[in-house]
This record gives structure tokens, C-alpha cells and sequence, in this order.
């Protein structure tokens, strides 16, 4: 399996291709979004890339979910993720670092999870498993 | 020539329309793939007739409403000429007649070929085009999405679902500064349009300002403009090409 160092290396290099940045932009804690400028369709292309670049399978909603809170009315409550939200963010996402984000859960920020960071981990645990 | 080396696939390419986009864009310089279903007679002529004339073409036999067979295809093009550049999707079909004596099986091979073999080529090179950054893609509408007539049913439901399609997939590929564009021509003087020509007689020219039939070059004209850096500004618009027949106008 390859060194985390290794996966990182190859996540940029996707990265640099799908959204058409340069190298040096890219740093771990950058966001896809706001730093990268991914859009919606940047988003399907990373999976694909990344789907072929590792050989592995990454299911739909899974890598970047579009709709974790629509399940329970209780998840956000005035533009906020809840407790109980935050609990459905780290069971869907135990890649990302929501420790920032846990801070000021706003909905609107939930983007800046995004980062080429929780790729590579995201990464690392589908390898770990194969 | 405006479409110097560009890589370009057109559906329903043999004959009428299709066949006046292939010629028009193999003048322009493009490499010209085009599809046809079941008349290679038709096909084999139209390669021999853009050979001579010093152009490139080649004839791709496909039903459009298969989504694998048009997978195969554009990976056979990419496999011979490089990337795909410009998306023509013009194959179509008509089997008029009034709603209440519609039998399924007209609706359906209406929908999946006119509208759902739109859907599967461009499913085929979306994202390759995406991924380069540039590329065209141009629907072959009607004005029977607007000006429809009767025993049209299941066509204008093609053709009008082309129209919001072509808006929505242009919305989703801007960002690639890929286009999406529509043409949609009034009375064409091809194949498909004889009957209703042949009924209607000299009454068409009458609704028709310009005072002819369009002829497959006239589309041909927009399809090119609409392919080439000219139209880089042009995104999820349906370009009419009827010589005014739409506006609804009564000769006098």
C-alpha cells in the first residue's frame, strides 16, 4: 500500500488536472471550493479521476455527500448543523476533520470540509480495506 | 477554414440535414464521423462525394437510441482522429399521426431516437469534453418544439425536451467552457419533410416570409457558425432557422 505521502502526491496531481490549477496552489488544508475553485461538475470529475488513477470504486454520495441533513429536520436548525448533525457528519464522513467546522457548524460553510487533506484520507482508508 | 482539424460527430449524417452539416463541416476542415442507422448506400456516397472534394469523412453504422453502441463509437472515433471537439446530434425520426390513434411503440421510437440519442451521445462525450476545456455541442431542434401541428404529438415532445435540455446541459457545462446550443429549422427541403410538403403544396411558401423551402445547407451555415470560435460567446440558445416561417406572419 503507499505511504500517505505517496497518496497525497497522486491527489494533487488529480487535482492539478481536474481543475486546472497549478501545483504550487495546492496545499493540504485547501479547500476545493473556495480555494481551488471546484465546481459541481469539478466534483464528479475528481471521483472519476481518482477512481482510475488508485483502481478503486468510489459509490456515489460517498467521498463528497450533497445531501447528509436531508434525512432528520433535526440535523440543522436556523442555518446550523445540530449535535445531532454534527453525530451524522461523523458517521458519514470519519475522513473529514470537522473539528474546525464543529466550532461554527453553518450550513453554508459545510464546503470548507472539502479539503485536499480528507481526499487523501478518504484515500487511505479505501486502500487500507482492499 | 473555420473548423481546421477540429474532430467532429454528427448522428443521422447520411441523408437530409445531417448529410448538408457533414459536407459543410468536412469544407471547413474538420474530420467529419458520422452516423448513420441502415443506409449505407447513402453513407458510402456522401464519403466518396467529401473525398473528392478533398475533405475527410467517415461513416459510423449506429442505431442513436442505443447508449453502448453510441459509447463504442465515440471511443472508436477518439481511437482513430484524437479527442472529440463538436457533438452534431441530428438523427431523428417522425411517425405522425393523431394522439388518439398514437400506438405506443410511435411514441416511443420517437423519444428514444430523437430525443434519448441526443441524450446518449452527448452522455458519450461530456465529460471528455469538459476535461479539454473546449468543445460544442449542437442539437438539431424544430420549430415544431413551438409551431407545432397536428399529428405531431410525439415529435414536438422530442423536440421541445430538446430544447430545455440543450438550457440545462449548457448551464452544467459553461464552467468548461463547453457550449451547448440548439438549431431549430422551419420547412426543410429533405427526405423526411416530403410528405407533409407534398400536403401542404405551394401553402407552405405562402407562410414562409423568405418565399422558399429551406434547403439542408441553410442549417448547415448556422451548425458551422454555431461550432466555430465565432460562436464562443453562444451558450444554451435555440437558434431558428426557418426564413421567418415562426413569426406567425400571413403573406399578403
Amino acid at each position: 500500500m503507499p505511504s500517505q505521502a505517496e497518496i497525497y502526491q497522486k491527489v494533487s496531481a488529480t487535482l492539478v488536472d481536474a481543475l486546472n490549477v497549478e501545483q504550487e496552489e495546492i496545499k493540504p488544508t485547501s479547500t476545493l471550493q473556495g480555494d481551488l475553485g471546484a465546481e459541481s461538475i469539478d466534483f464528479l470529475d475528481i471521483v472519476f479521476r481518482l477512481e482510475r488513477e488508485f483502481g478503486i470504486k468510489i459509490p456515489r454520495n460517498e467521498l463528497f455527500p450533497e445531501s447528509i441533513f436531508q434525512g432528520d429536520p433535526d440535523f440543522v436548525q436556523n442555518g446550523k448543523v445540530t449535535s445531532k448533525g454534527l453525530d451524522e457528519l461523523r458517521t458519514k464522513m470519519p475522513f473529514a476533520d470537522i473539528s474546525k467546522f464543529e466550532k461554527n457548524p453553518e450550513l453554508t460553510a459545510i464546503s470548507d470540509l472539502f479539503t485536499v487533506e480528507m481526499i487523501t484520507k478518504y484515500i487511505e482508508g479505501k486502500l487500507a480495506k482492499v | 477554414m473555420r473548423l481546421k482539424d477540429q474532430v467532429a460527430i454528427v448522428t443521422g449524417g447520411s441523408r437530409g440535414i445531417g448529410r448538408g452539416i457533414v459536407k459543410a463541416y468536412a469544407a471547413e476542415g474538420a474530420k467529419v464521423a458520422f452516423i448513420y442507422k441502415g443506409n449505407q448506400a447513402a453513407a458510402d456516397s456522401l464519403v466518396a462525394e467529401v473525398t473528392q472534394a478533398g475533405g475527410i469523412a467517415k461513416a459510423h453504422q449506429c442505431d442513436v437510441a442505443n447508449h453502448d453502441d453510441a459509447l463504442k463509437v465515440v471511443e472508436a472515433v477518439e481511437a482513430e482522429w484524437g479527442p472529440v471537439n463538436i457533438l452534431v446530434n441530428n438523427a431523428g425520426v417522425i411517425r405522425d399521426g393523431l394522439f388518439v390513434g398514437m400506438r405506443p411503440e410511435e411514441w416511443n421510437v420517437v423519444i428514444q431516437t430523437n430525443l434519448g440519442g441526443t441524450f446518449n451521445f452527448c452522455h458519450a462525450v461530456a465529460m471528455k469534453l469538459a476535461r479539454q476545456r473546449k468543445g460544442r455541442i449542437i442539437n438539431i431542434s424544430s420549430v415544431a418544439a413551438e409551431h407545432t401541428n397536428p399529428g405531431q404529438t410525439n415529435y414536438a415532445a422530442s423536440k421541445g425536451a430538446i430544447n430545455s435540455f440543450t438550457r440545462a446541459l449548457a448551464v452544467e457545462l459553461a464552467g468548461r467552457s463547453v457550449t451547448v446550443n440548439a438549431i431549430a429549422p422551419g420547412f426543410i427541403e429533405t427526405d423526411m419533410s416530403e410528405n407533409v410538403r407534398n400536403k401542404a403544396g405551394d401553402l407552405i411558401k405562402k407562410m414562409i416570409p423568405l418565399k422558399r423551402l429551406g434547403q439542408p445547407d441553410d442549417i448547415a451555415k448556422a451548425a458551422v457558425f454555431l461550432a466555430s470560435a465565432d460562436a464562443a460567446y453562444i451558450t444554451g440558445q435555440v437558434l431558428t432557422v426557418d426564413g421567418g416561417l415562426s413569426l406567425g406572419a400571413v403573406a399578403v
